[in-house]
């Protein structure tokens, strides 16, 4: 069930910072796991992936393994971006609802605009400082 | 103890590029401005100063160098308060929420009057530069951030939903900027009165796909001043007043968009607060003579127009295209030109929009004036419109 990871030769723009719950995530997902936390009381998934359960208030969480496929609820180009991107415009960003019942946002993969309503695959990217995520159309 | 809330006096600076470069000779600052701008307001409805009981600022922008801008403006202008002196924050509703506290001061009985004002002053930053901060302000930092996601890429993820599930198109929407434009050349303290064509707006450069730069927001700065007290207080001043007739609030306990999948593009926060205040006010959508929407760009305009029942689900565009929203429509939507062409100094928009609503309510739009307007709405929000402040508000001369 594991995701592939694609390698980038530069750092990220904006790195985010782990903490001990998120850690596990961008650890696993290095490895092609890509994952969240699911309460154990009230079966809800949350991301990103918290301590606590926001939907009931628990603090009983599991990490569990997602598939990464899911389909482009929307999207966009941005090519008016934050000085700290200026090496990256212009940015393919998208929303994403994954099978689990997620929704998630994240940067697109492409070459030309992925349809909305059409299938999404997460993946991996990992840049010379640390990873990321990403959603392509699926291979 | 329930009392009436009246709106007597307005202010504001045209919305304009006033932010001085750091190596300035001469520095344009934001108390000096804002302080002519209280006393005009204070003018304007006629009260002396001891009546004010309540300072509620916007909080400026982090490029304003004097901190504690509430404390301070009450020494510069040696103004003793009972109830309350404090700034507020909360993205682009700063100004609603400055609006909404001082009108709760004064409905509890501990404020007489209060002012509701701001400066946004930020023009001398470049846009790269102030989205490095705003970006952190419409997303999760560590989860969105990270992929460059500025505060407008969610409403063109909004704009490419609706044309999707809508048939509506890039050149549907920026009819809305092309009305708004037209309003703006009616309005003396709009930042861009020259009137615009269709083809003008589609034919600028890509900011976010499918929005071009007539179709987001420019940036600029203004400072505006509110004088709000006690109804009888306003009755007694023999002057015409804006009753705030109607108030909903609701954030939907989202920050940008829902991890459980739902209907982006319903707005439903701005659906559940219109609804609020329309009950709290007596009225329906169908009695508004006009709204002055918090839209930053085309497609949000079009949504909330929906949300807020003043054009069917899918058909908010449409209603645009039509002229429906523009002044001699069947409702005038952002006759000051809105945030697209009267100006979008974040932190301040829903004062200036609560200034045009003053204006058209008394009678004083001029050119742009709605026939006869006796009820009005006002709307802000923040995020994706996760959270939503709408004001109704009613003529009485």
């Amino acid at each position: 069930m594991s995701i592939e990871v694609i390698k980038k030769g530069r750092p990220r723009a904006y790195p985010p910072r782990p903490t001990e719950c998120t850690v596990i995530f961008w650890e696993a997902l290095t490895k092609g796991k890509f994952q969240t936390t699911k309460c154990n009381d009230c079966n809800s998934f949350t991301f990103p992936p918290k301590p606590v359960c926001p939907h009931c208030w628990s603090s009983s969480v599991s990490w569990k393994e997602l598939s990464g496929k899911g389909t482009l609820y929307s999207r966009t180009t941005i090519y008016a971006a934050p000085a700290t991107f200026k090496n990256e415009t212009p940015i393919h960003a998208g929303i994403i609802d994954l099978e689990e019942g997620i929704r998630i946002a994240t940067q697109l993969l492409e070459d030309d605009p992925i349809p909305i309503d059409s299938a999404v695959e997460i993946v991996a990217i990992l840049y010379s400082d640390g990873p990321l995520y990403g959603a392509r159309k699926p291979k | 103890m329930n009392r009436n809330v009246a709106v007597l006096g307005i202010a504001a600076t045209p919305v304009g590029k006033y932010q001085s470069d750091a190596s300035a000779d001469i520095h344009t600052l934001e108390h000096e401005v804002l302080a002519k701008l209280v006393i005009e307001a204070m003018k304007d409805g006629g009260l002396p100063k001891e009546e004010i009981d309540s300072l509620i600022l916007a909080q400026c922008r982090p490029y304003t160098q004097q901190k504690y801008f509430a404390t301070f403006m009450a020494n510069y202008l040696r103004m003793p308060c009972a109830a309350s002196v404090m700034e507020v924050l909360g993205n682009g509703m700063t100004g609603g929420i400055a609006l909404e506290q001082a009108i709760r001061d004064i409905e509890s009985g501990r404020a007489r009057a209060a002012l509701a004002m701001g400066a946004n002053f930020e023009s001398a930053t470049p846009s790269a530069e102030h989205m490095n901060s705003s970006m952190r302000a419409t997303g999760d930092v560590d989860f969105h951030t990270p992929f460059g996601l500025t505060p407008i890429a969610w409403y063109a993820m909004d704009a490419n939903r609706y044309i999707h599930e809508h048939g509506s198109s890039r050149r549907e929407l920026a009819t809305v900027a092309v009305k708004d434009r037209y309003h703006a050349s009616l309005n003396p303290i709009a930042q861009y009165q020259k009137t615009i064509t269709l083809d003008e707006v589609m034919a600028q450069r890509e900011i976010v796909e499918p929005l071009g730069l007539y179709e987001v927001p420019p940036r600029g700065d203004g400072a505006v001043c509110i004088l709000l007290c006690s109804e009888d207080i306003a009755k007694a001043s023999g002057k015409p007043y804006v009753l705030v007739r109607g108030r909903g609030f609701y954030h939907e306990g989202v920050h940008q968009i829902s991890e459980i999948p739902n209907d982006m593009i319903a707005f439903n926060s701005l659906q559940r607060a219109s609804k609020n205040a329309y009950e709290n006010a007596g009225i329906t959508a169908q009695d508004l003579d006009f709204a002055e929407i918090y839209a930053p760009c085309t497609i949000v305009e079009v949504l909330a127009s929906e949300a807020m029942e003043l054009a069917p689900r899918g058909r908010g565009a449409r209603a645009a295209a039509d002229g429906e929203t523009t002044l001699g429509g069947r409702i005038p939507i952002s006759t000051s030109g809105g945030l697209l062409s009267r100006g979008h100094p974040a932190y301040v928009t829903p004062l200036y929009n609560m200034y045009e609503a003053v204006e058209q309510l008394r009678g004083d739009a001029g050119k742009r004036q709605v026939a006869d307007a006796r009820l009005g709405a006002t709307s802000c929000e923040l995020g994706n419109y996760n959270a939503a402040m709408v004001q109704i508000l009613e003529a009485v001369r």
